[in-house]
């Protein structure tokens, strides 16, 4: 057969260019996910979508706005140092997926399904730990969460309990940060190899399980976990290992040293790292206790998105920062409430940065009171989505599951009502 | 030759002891030699199947010290008539029937407490498992005073194929089915009264059968009628002693219950595709579950009091050791600790806290969890099957047992190993006693030895080698597993 030399060279040319593409984009690729999770639903009107000029029924007590960086971008006042790196992040203004319960709205906003099937889909967490469980090669868990995931539904879904978070518990904030199983304060090195002593010859002239196939596997499970406890792995989560000055940057509260706790993970090449920050469901005297709340995270959150970007990470890792919903703009001024604001999954904000996401921009919009989303309606799939696509894991892409053989990794991407398309126009070219 | 005389007579003894129809079925189907178990093994693996518990250290020795001829039956009778049999039967039946406050079960604390209760009455009197199912699937009025409508509340989407569908998988093992009789639950119909969370399950008698025929699972059929309660037709031919798939489903579920691996395996997923591996013996079980009336102790008996129930641990034997599950193993450190975690539902706010020293078997609601249950793969009740409890050991569940401070804390605290320590004063007093609330046996003179040689060379207080002594137990492969 005869090929036409022009044909041969364009086919030629063309599949040079793929694979150049396709080397780019796994360059580009996202390697992790720092998820800060405001557990209980933060108040959009009073962190990214403000609005000042809507009385004092929808502001509240915070009329003051933060003018950020970016032209013609606003925040929450209690966010000054986070206004001041506008430029480093988006906003997503038009959150949406109407659902006004904690573990359903968490649900939704965790795994994307809002298809109401009678099937429990795993987290983000979890399907980003699956598919990266044959490339991830480090010795930590590729899901962790600081302090503990929310556990409100059942996390691996049908993917199971092997892509589950690991829970460090302990906390961070305090001298030692004791993160179960990893760091025990209680126990010396001395001790805990003279106990190990004990087990190994016990194990050996134990009457049932001394020859059994049972303690070969046991033993190398155990000799992993010893590199583990006196390795890197303990190491990652040593505070202690960063400077003072570090260390007040993200200041010396929960939420600051989870979040230095989490850029130290992706150093150690985590896939997903949730922090978990809880209390934001400020339905009694919110502003109060928004008054506490938002400094810390403001502090947190901004330091955490410069260290990485100091650091050359920031492209590399995505940082998502929002809860299972917001809450209602409208002020419940009377008691037991005392300006308080109840659950909102109508209209919400998420914020996004780095790993492929472009910063500088608001996606969505809400209308004057912030009542209804005017512009661009984000669903959790969509968002989701996109964080999967950042990370090199096909959205449209499916699960092994046990009865129906497979099903699709995020039900409601495309359809109707629980999706409006994937976020492309924040994604860098 | 002494000891290979004595061994052979202690063998035949054991055989001819408890060798019943299920020994015989195993004889001529293979001709496999299985060693028994020895007392000990046989005492902590009966608690743990029956109950979920350890033996206290008392009733070990006690059993492990008589000579009663029929001690294994005995202590089989009496651990089938406790309270804790019964409750670690409503744990087992709770995670089948996904009972759940919260996602995607949505019953809600009332609604569990309710269920759990019910559950509760019907395996103390131990209904006939016939029985049983018509009483849950014939069920209706409100969720809090006929707590078996839960079980028409348990789906997110309430439709009668859902419902059909969970039927079919609970009761026959069928994990695909056909939708044509999801026309027998067209009529469950459900309202909300003024009561906080409480629903009424009715049936809608306004409604027109979809067809007036059903063609069910084995070819047979039932008449819908207006006006008459279809569940009732549905139900009928599902309990039926002609229906053998329903009484062999549940007495492989048993099986399955008390070895970890059913004679058909998943336990619930039936069908050509998956024959059992010993037909004959299935068959047994079947027509000694209808004979007895479909009574689910009965059938236990018979299995637990066979040779195959009381041989050793694969190879040697036909038992698999098996991880203990979640709930047993975190009740089985509380135990040993003295120091019980605590539990606390997070619905309806302000959160409700369970009393002291709730056990885990006990908390009843997969929406109330702790981290460490969760690690050991406490069931989340999301579907009807038995896979989602996965007693796989892994790294980071040793992780745990190694190197937790939430546990070595509570060792060290430990007011059973503080009194332990005064009571019996001496290494191989708290070796012994230490062996017998972990283990359920004698230390053997070799681990006399090793633990006094530990002691020595470490010099370490008594209370200190109590800590050391039940962190290394706990560590152990044979603490770790039913065996």
């Amino acid at each position: 057969m005869n090929i036409h030399p022009f044909f041969k060279t364009t086919v030629l040319l063309i599949s040079m260019l793929m694979i150049f593409i396709a080397e780019d984009a796994s360059a580009r690729q996202a390697k992790s996910v720092i998820l800060v999770y405001l557990d209980g639903g933060p108040s959009q009107t009073d962190t990214f979508d403000p609005k000042p000029d809507a009385g004092r029924d929808i502001y509240g007590n915070f009329k003051e706005v933060s003018v950020t960086n970016v032209p013609g971008i606003i925040i929450g006042s209690k966010l000054p140092l986070l206004a001041q790196m506008a430029d480093k992040y988006s906003l997503i203004r038009s959150m949406t997926h109407g659902v006004n319960g904690h573990e359903t709205g968490h649900y939704a906003m965790i795994t994307g399904d809002l298809s109401g099937g009678d099937v429990v889909y795993p987290s983000y967490g979890a399907v980003v730990s699956y598919f990266k469980k044959d490339s991830y090669k480090g010795i930590l868990p590729p899901y962790i969460s600081i302090t503990a995931a929310n556990n409100r539904f059942n996390e691996g879904g049908f993917l199971g309990n092997r892509f589950k978070s690991f829970d460090t518990g302990g906390a961070p904030e305090k001298t030692t940060f004791e993160v179960e199983g990893i760091v025990n304060p209680f126990i010396s090195a001395e001790k805990f190899n003279q106990r190990l002593q004990l087990l190994n010859a016990f194990e050996n002239i134990n009457p049932y399980f001394k020859t059994s196939a049972y303690k070969h596997a046991i033993d190398s499970m155990r000799q992993h976990n010893i590199s583990f406890i006196f390795g890197e792995a303990g190491a990652s989560f040593d505070l202690s290992k960063e400077s003072k000055e570090v260390r007040e940057r993200y200041g010396m509260h929960r939420t600051g040293q989870a979040c230095l706790t989490a850029r130290r993970l992706v150093e150690a090449g985590v896939p997903f790292i949730n922090v978990r920050s809880t209390g934001w469901d400020t339905h009694k005297k919110g502003f109060q206790r928004l008054s506490d709340m938002l400094p810390e995270l403001d502090q947190a959150l901004s330091a955490l998105i410069a260290d990485l970007d100091e650091r050359g990470l920031l492209e590399s890792t995505i940082i998502l920062c929002g809860g299972e919903f917001g809450r209602t703009p409208r002020v419940q001024w009377e008691a037991p409430w005392n300006g308080g604001r109840a659950h909102f999954g109508k209209a919400f904000s998420y914020l996004v940065a780095g790993g492929g996401f472009i910063p500088g921009k608001v996606i969505g919009k809400t209308d004057k009171t912030g009542e209804e989303i005017v512009e661009r309606k984000v669903y959790p799939a969509d968002l989701i989505g996109t964080v999967y696509l950042l990370m090199g894991i096909d959205p449209n892409g499916t699960l092994p599951h046990i009865t129906a053989g497979s099903l699709p990794v995020l039900p409601s991407l495309g359809k109707e009502g629980q999706s409006n398309g994937l976020l492309y126009e924040l994604i860098k070219p | 030759m002494k000891k290979i005389i004595c061994m052979l007579l202690i063998v035949l003894s054991v055989n001819t002891l408890s060798a019943n129809e299920i020994d015989k079925i195993f004889r001529n189907t293979s001709h496999q030699h299985f060693l028994p178990c020895g007392d000990e093994v046989f005492l902590r693996r009966t608690f743990l199947v029956l109950t979920g518990r350890l033996p206290k250290s008392d009733k070990a020795v006690q059993f492990l010290q008589s000579v009663h001829p029929e001690k294994r039956t005995l202590l089989i009778d009496s651990l089938l008539d406790s309270d804790e049999y019964v409750r670690y039967m409503v744990m087992r039946w709770g995670d089948i029937l996904r009972i759940k406050s919260e996602f995607p079960s949505n019953l809600w604390p009332n609604g569990v407490q309710a269920y759990n209760r019910w559950l509760y009455e019907q395996i103390s009197t131990n209904v006939p498992y016939d029985t049983f199912v018509r009483n849950l699937l014939l069920s209706q009025g409100s969720n809090f005073r006929s707590p078996a409508v839960n079980f028409y509340r348990a789906f997110i989407k309430k439709t009668p194929e859902n419902i059909y569908q969970n039927i079919q998988l609970l009761f026959l093992g069928e994990r695909t089915t056909p939708f044509e009789g999801a026309a027998c639950f067209d009529q469950i119909s459900y309202k909300p009264t003024k009561e906080w969370k409480e629903e009424i399950i009715y049936l809608d008698y306004s409604k027109k059968p979809r067809k007036k025929t059903v063609k069910l699972s084995n070819n047979k059929s039932i008449q819908l009628q207006p006006g008459e309660d279809w569940r009732k037709q549905y139900t009928e031919w599902l309990t039926d002693k002609q229906n053998r798939r329903f009484a062999a489903v549940m007495a492989n579920r048993l099986w399955y219950w008390v070895f970890g691996k059913g004679i058909v395996d998943e336990p619930d997923d039936w069908g050509v595709h998956n024959p059992p591996s010993n037909k004959a013996l299935l068959e047994y079980l079947t027509d000694q579950f209808i004979a007895s009336g479909y009574d689910t102790k009965a059938l236990l008996k018979l299995i637990l009091n066979s040779g195959i129930y009381q041989s050793s641990h694969a190879p040697a034997g036909f038992y698999i050791a098996q991880r203990l599950p979640a709930e047993v193993l975190i009740d089985a450190l509380a135990d040993l600790t003295g120091i019980a975690d605590e539990y606390r539902s997070r619905v309806p706010e302000p959160f409700t806290f369970y009393p002291k020293g709730t056990r885990a078997i006990d908390v009843g609601d997969a929406t109330v969890s702790s981290s460490a249950l969760e690690l050991f793969g406490r069931v989340s009740r999301d579907v009807s099957l038995e896979s989602q409890r996965n007693n796989t050991l892994s790294a980071r569940q040793l992780l745990y047992l190694m190197n937790a401070r939430e546990l070595e804390e509570r060792i060290r605290k430990s007011n059973v190993l503080t009194e332990l320590c005064k009571q019996e004063k001496d290494i191989p007093g708290v070796c012994r006693a230490i062996t017998l609330m972990t283990l359920s046996r004698f230390p053997t003179d070799e681990e006399m030895l090793l633990y006094r040689q530990y002691a020595q060379k470490n010099k370490v207080s008594l209370r200190q080698l109590a800590s050391d002594i039940l962190w290394m137990q706990i560590n152990s492969i044979e603490f770790l597993y039913n065996h």
